[in-house]
């Protein structure tokens, strides 16, 4: 396979290596320092002067922030939201997304390009107004009511990302159902739906991360300490523990875990997604 | 002539069948589109015209009196200013450090899969969760930035949040850092299209490296650096977690942007007539950069 790596490519590796490890080291820093914080008792953190590698690993820390810090509560209050709004955000964006992938009306350019405006759209703004809105309809302090905005700010990239999707799928498949008898609701559910499933589960774990990532509208809407999910708890427990960095280190790495695993299913097609035609995926 | 008219009357018919259809299938995504952004989002303009109480309930109308006493207060130009420097520079670096990854992740060598992987990191994980984790990098005297730094010569680095300048430059490393690796995949994704046999010719002519860059490259991406700028510049505006975490824009306001001091104004100063005149100004500042870059997006689905 001598061709695969032409001689010009080889001059410089290296440089290249070493350049890359450089900036690896920069771009990890707050992971290496997250994992050398978390392996350490109470005493070693607080060092003076601090060091990198721990005189005594220890696994102490992941049973105190278990036991003693409600993490299960906020896993759990995490977990609700963001499978709530995944589900309450596909079963509106599948009609959606086939409506302007498959379906010709008057105005479906404008909605293509009022979905990819509407994407861009900041929750700040809306936050001051939605917090009024939240309190007449009673829904402040309730998983309900991040869902809904949860679902709702990432509606457009759904909708944009499975119609991207429908489009792919031959329409001869579609009309051969047709042929064959089958509803326009049958096609969808049982034709559409399953080939389409690289597309939905992509717009499902970019759903997911979205609400499990959330901190603005958490902070803004819930009260209770019950009902926080992971990224406004460990923001409290900051405040309120602020020396305990071992065990934020502890819960941050537990809490980053899930969406790292998710994201790395999905990174390629978002990339996609986010720059357009001007990317292969 | 009256079977031509049947077809047409008919494909009309099927016509308007199908965009009810089109409609109905839309309906649910817009209702709550619209009741849960449209709506708060025409609230917060009426909210901008209206004096408001400490619970946010609209009391007398003000007309654009609050526009007035918002663009009036220095203050107020101090924080457009640096949301300006913030976004500008913030996407400048980004943009610099993702070119130089991509360039690095474009050569060829065994485990550079695993290094693309290491490098998506920052934008893989929780974000409010990895700058939770940057203020205990930051920490002065126990925190283990500042202990690498004189590890590495600098003497007396700064107490990075507790001080205004090395405050907002420590803030807007941490955006940078989020948004690198984006524009690094972006970038990557870019050059992996640019056809082999260009470089191949370039080598037999004997450019060197720059030129090669400067000659083939650049101007091979200069779509994605467009449509990567724009996204970056929509997401370094509206950055909101990485300075009210880090700082809460303290110490006194000294590292707010429009959207930190605009949330700070509702939520902790109660001032919520004067927040909704810095979202509506937030919301035109952001619609300019969306429309260009929906613009750019459009412009390279056609080509393809």
């Amino acid at each position: 396979m001598k061709h695969d790596t032409p001689a010009w490519r080889n001059r410089g590796k290296p440089f290249v290596i070493i350049l890359t490890l450089v900036f690896l080291f920069i771009m990890l820093f707050p992971f290496f320092v997250m994992i050398t914080t978390m392996l350490r008792s109470s005493q070693e953190v607080y060092a003076t002067p601090p060091y990198w590698i721990p005189h005594q690993v220890t696994f102490e820390n992941f049973a105190i922030v278990w036991s003693q810090y409600q993490l299960l509560t906020y896993f759990k209050s995490s977990a609700i939201i963001a499978i709530g709004t995944t589900i309450l955000n596909i079963l509106l964006a599948i009609p959606a997304g086939y409506a302007i992938a498959r379906l010709r009306f008057p105005g479906r350019q404008v909605a293509l390009y009022l979905f990819l405006v509407v994407q861009m759209f900041s929750p700040v703004v809306v936050v001051i107004s939605l917090f009024k809105i939240f309190a007449g309809l009673h829904l402040l302090n309730t998983y309900f009511g991040l869902v809904i905005v949860d679902a709702v700010f990432t509606m457009a990239f759904s909708v944009w990302l499975l119609s991207g999707y429908f489009r792919t799928i031959p329409m001869e498949i579609e009309e051969a159902a047709s042929i064959d008898g089958a509803t326009r609701l049958q096609t969808i559910l049982l034709i559409i739906l399953p080939i389409a499933a690289p597309g939905l589960v992509t717009t499902m774990i970019y759903t997911f991360i979205y609400a499990w990532n959330d901190f603005l509208f958490a902070l803004s809407f819930i009260q209770t300490q019950g009902k926080m999910p992971l990224t406004l708890g460990l923001y409290r427990f900051v405040g309120r523990w602020s020396s305990q960095w071992h065990l934020l280190s502890t819960a941050a790495f537990l809490a980053i875990i899930p969406v790292l695993v998710l994201f790395y299913i999905i990174q390629q097609r978002l990339v996609a997604g986010l720059a357009g035609g001007a990317v292969k995926e | 002539m009256a079977d031509n008219a049947l077809t047409l009357s008919l494909r009309s018919r099927m016509w308007t069948r199908e965009a009810r259809l089109a409609y109905l299938m839309l309906l649910p995504a817009a209702l709550v589109v619209v009741g849960f952004m449209i709506y708060p989002l025409i609230y917060v303009v009426l909210m901008s015209t209206y004096k408001t109480n400490a619970l946010g309930w609209l009391t007398t109308f003000a007309g654009i009196k609050n526009f007035v006493s918002v663009l009036s207060d220095t203050e107020f130009w101090r924080i457009t200013g640096r949301s300006l420097l913030w976004t500008g520079i913030g996407v400048f670096v980004k943009a610099s450090l993702g070119m130089i990854i991509a360039l690095l992740l474009n050569v060829k060598y065994r485990g550079r899969k695993v290094a693309r992987m290491l490098f998506i990191a920052p934008w893989a994980s929780s974000v409010p969760i990895s700058v939770l984790l940057w203020s205990w990098v930051y920490t002065p005297e126990f925190g283990l930035l500042n202990h690498t730094l004189e590890v590495f010569g600098w003497a007396h680095p700064p107490v990075w949040l507790g001080t205004p300048i090395p405050g907002f430059i420590a803030c807007m490393w941490v955006d940078v850092w989020i948004g690198v690796p984006f524009m690094a995949l972006v970038f990557l994704s870019g050059m992996q299209a640019i056809p082999e046999d260009q470089y191949e010719s370039a080598y037999i002519d004997g450019v060197n490296s720059f030129q090669k860059f400067i000659y083939i490259t650049l101007p091979g991406l200069r779509n994605i650096i467009l449509i990567a700028t724009l996204l970056s510049a929509l997401w370094t505006f509206n950055d909101f977690n990485a300075i009210y975490i880090l700082t809460a824009g303290g110490p006194v306001n000294s590292t707010d942007i429009l959207i930190t001091s605009l949330y700070k104004n509702a939520f902790v100063y109660l001032k919520f007539d004067r927040a909704a005149v810095m979202a509506v100004i937030t919301f035109l500042i952001l619609t300019v950069i969306s429309i260009v870059y929906a613009k750019f997006y459009f412009k390279g689905e056609r080509k393809e």
